[in-house]
């Protein structure tokens, strides 16, 4: 059997999570990025999450910045607490030893002191400042190397800040066990900030540069949903049901409904009806199965006064905890911060059918379009093993018009089923039409149909029969060809 | 004139108290722990002493107390600057004879020494 190393839990969810547990206790780490890139927060947030957690931090800087500075700054962050100062979190400055007496005396210093507090975290800063002190690449390697002896002999864990960008090949570099990189990068006139864990010695950790943000709380890591969920978490029910779409003349032509854990894609133009069959299809949950509404757009109270002028009053199933609306606003949030609510909100609500409107929003908050169907491929991954059904929405561009476009290359191979919904124009008229496209694994109704929305309900009936060229957006009877 | 020994592991604060002090008409000493203030203790005369709190070696608390339990300094004033710690310093009058939250306004901590020793 594979031994686990123990974990030193950073606090930091997302961070963990890259890291798969948390930081190698007895090992070394480097944080490096530039002056601004979010290392102090990373290191002290990490210090007051250990404190808290029982144990006992060290953190020493090489600098000449005042720690009273540094508190005041603190101050404005939620996770940082004065009262952890001085006991189980002590800071003390090693730059006069440096300048006066070197680093030698910077080791027997640390080490001292490591000893003195019962240390279980040393925190560095400057080691930039080392390395100018150190006479050779030798001495610096010397430097780390005597420094991380010293900490794991008392099973203490280093993290070594620097904000230099160090080469792989940096004696730094070679002597740690992980090197944790933080950087900041514009996206037009909005700075983006990412977390990269550059090496992981005899450690798993996901790889790749993963959006952070910082805020009041500190430091938030939101891992590619893609690299987490490369496997699903769970195997997924073995037994195939059929789940009611709310809408008894689609679940007809779906052949008794969708498959329960399967994801069904909406396409069609602004006003066709899409969130509509959203609504249908959560006015359709029970406190058995609960629904999920994670909405881009439509803010709940509108979502409400929909659902009410179709008939479905879907009041009562909030009250009961039956149906939760879930408005996140497109103007705010990172791609993976927003697919990580939404992965809480099912696991919190139990949500066993969710209705996600519109996948198109997604595709606005990405940094990287390019990422969009591995990103789309590990979440519907992930809601198809949880069980849950899903209702997607995908808004195409034209009103009317032949062209069709998808929100990601090859998205019809993520999903199980497909609806395609128009508006056609005959007879001086403009009609609602569905059409199910693909049912994966099942016959289903092929036939056009027309759609009504009115406050008895949604309904599905036989239309334009005669007709042809409907999907394209203009019907022409065939007679008149 | 009067010898003030300042003690602070960030020599930056040190420096400017220092500075201030001597500006002031003070002879400044300088250390950077408990540790060694004791030592410059025991080697020089001092008549008052400007500690932090958290320093490497010797905390500003063990260093009061360690000038208490030493005969020859028992009687000599110890000021405690702090910034978290402050609270604990004021928890110990027999330890501090006065206490100062960072950041502090220097013209006060030199009113405060002057009046400590009566000059």
């Amino acid at each position: 059997m594979v031994e686990q190393l123990k974990r030193l839990r950073t606090g930091i969810a997302g961070l963990d999570a890259l890291l798969k547990g948390g930081l190698v206790i007895g090992s070394s780490y480097i944080v490096q990025g530039h002056p601004g890139s979010g290392k102090t927060i990373l290191a002290n947030q990490l210090a007051c999450n250990h404190v808290r957690d029982g144990g006992r931090v060290l953190v020493a800087t090489l600098l000449s910045e005042s720690h009273e500075r540094l508190f005041q700054y603190l101050s404005t962050l939620s996770f940082f607490d004065r009262e952890m100062v001085g006991d189980t979190l002590q800071f003390l400055s090693a730059f006069d030893t440096l300048e006066q007496d070197g680093l030698d005396a910077v080791v027997r210093l640390l080490r001292e002191e490591i000893a003195r507090h019962h240390a279980s975290l040393l925190i560095v800063d400057g080691l930039l400042n080392a390395r100018a002190q150190a006479a050779t690449p030798i001495d610096t390697k010397k430097f780390v190397s005597e420094l991380q002896g010293h900490a794991a002999f008392a099973g203490c864990t280093v993290l070594l800040l620097t904000s230099s960008r160090l080469e792989e090949g940096s004696p730094e570099h070679t002597m740690v066990d992980g090197v944790i990189e933080l950087s900041e990068q514009m996206a037009g006139n909005a700075a983006v900030r990412h977390v990269h864990l550059r090496k992981t010695r005899g450690s798993a950790a996901l790889s790749g540069r993963h959006e952070c943000l910082i805020g009041e709380d500190g430091l938030q890591v939101f891992p590619r949903l893609e690299a987490l969920y490369s496997r699903p978490t769970q195997l997924g029910s073995q037994v195939l049901e059929k789940v009611g779409t709310g809408v008894p003349d689609l679940d007809r032509m779906l052949g008794g409904g969708l498959a329960q854990g399967s994801v069904t894609l909406l396409m069609g133009p602004s006003g066709v009806g899409k969130t509509a069959l959203g609504i249908a299809f959560l006015a359709a949950s029970s406190r058995e199965s609960p629904g999920l509404h994670f909405g881009f757009y439509e803010t709940p109270t509108r979502l409400r006064l929909k659902a009410q002028a179709l008939g479905l009053g879907i009041d009562e199933l909030e009250r009961s905890g039956a149906v939760q609306l879930c408005w996140q606003p497109t103007t705010e949030g990172l791609l993976d911060q927003v697919g990580a609510r939404l992965l809480e909100q099912v696991q919190a609500s139990g949500a066993r059918r969710v209705v996600i409107d519109s996948l198109g929003a997604f595709g606005r908050l990405a940094q990287d379009p390019a990422r969009l169907n591995a990103f789309f491929r590990a979440l519907t991954g992930e809601l198809r093993a949880r069980d849950v059904t899903v209702l997607l929405t995908w808004e195409m561009r034209d009103i009317f018009g032949a062209e069709i476009t998808a929100p990601a290359p090859d998205l019809s191979s993520l999903v199980d089923n497909l609806v395609l919904m128009r508006l056609a124009e005959l007879d001086a008229c403009v009609h609602r039409v569905l059409s199910v496209i693909k049912v994966r694994d099942s016959d289903h109704d092929p036939s056009l149909q027309s759609l009504t929305l009115s406050p008895q309900g949604i309904r599905l009936g036989r239309a334009f029969e005669g007709a042809a060229g409907v999907l394209s957006g203009t019907a022409v009877q065939q007679d008149d060809r | 004139m009067n010898t003030i020994l300042v003690v602070d592991d960030e020599y930056l604060i040190a420096d400017i108290l220092g500075f201030a002090l001597e500006d002031a008409g003070f002879l400044v000493l300088k250390a950077s722990n408990g540790t060694s203030a004791l030592e410059a203790l025991r080697d020089r005369h001092v008549d008052l002493v400007i500690t932090d709190y958290m320093m490497p070696r010797q905390n500003g608390e063990e260093l009061a107390q360690a000038i208490r339990n030493d005969v020859r300094l028992v009687h000599l004033p110890v000021v405690l600057m702090s910034g978290a710690q402050a609270g604990r310093g004021r928890d110990s009058p027999m330890l501090f004879a006065a206490v100062f939250d960072k950041p502090f306004d220097i013209d006060r901590m030199i009113a405060k020494v002057r009046e400590l020793l009566g000059t």
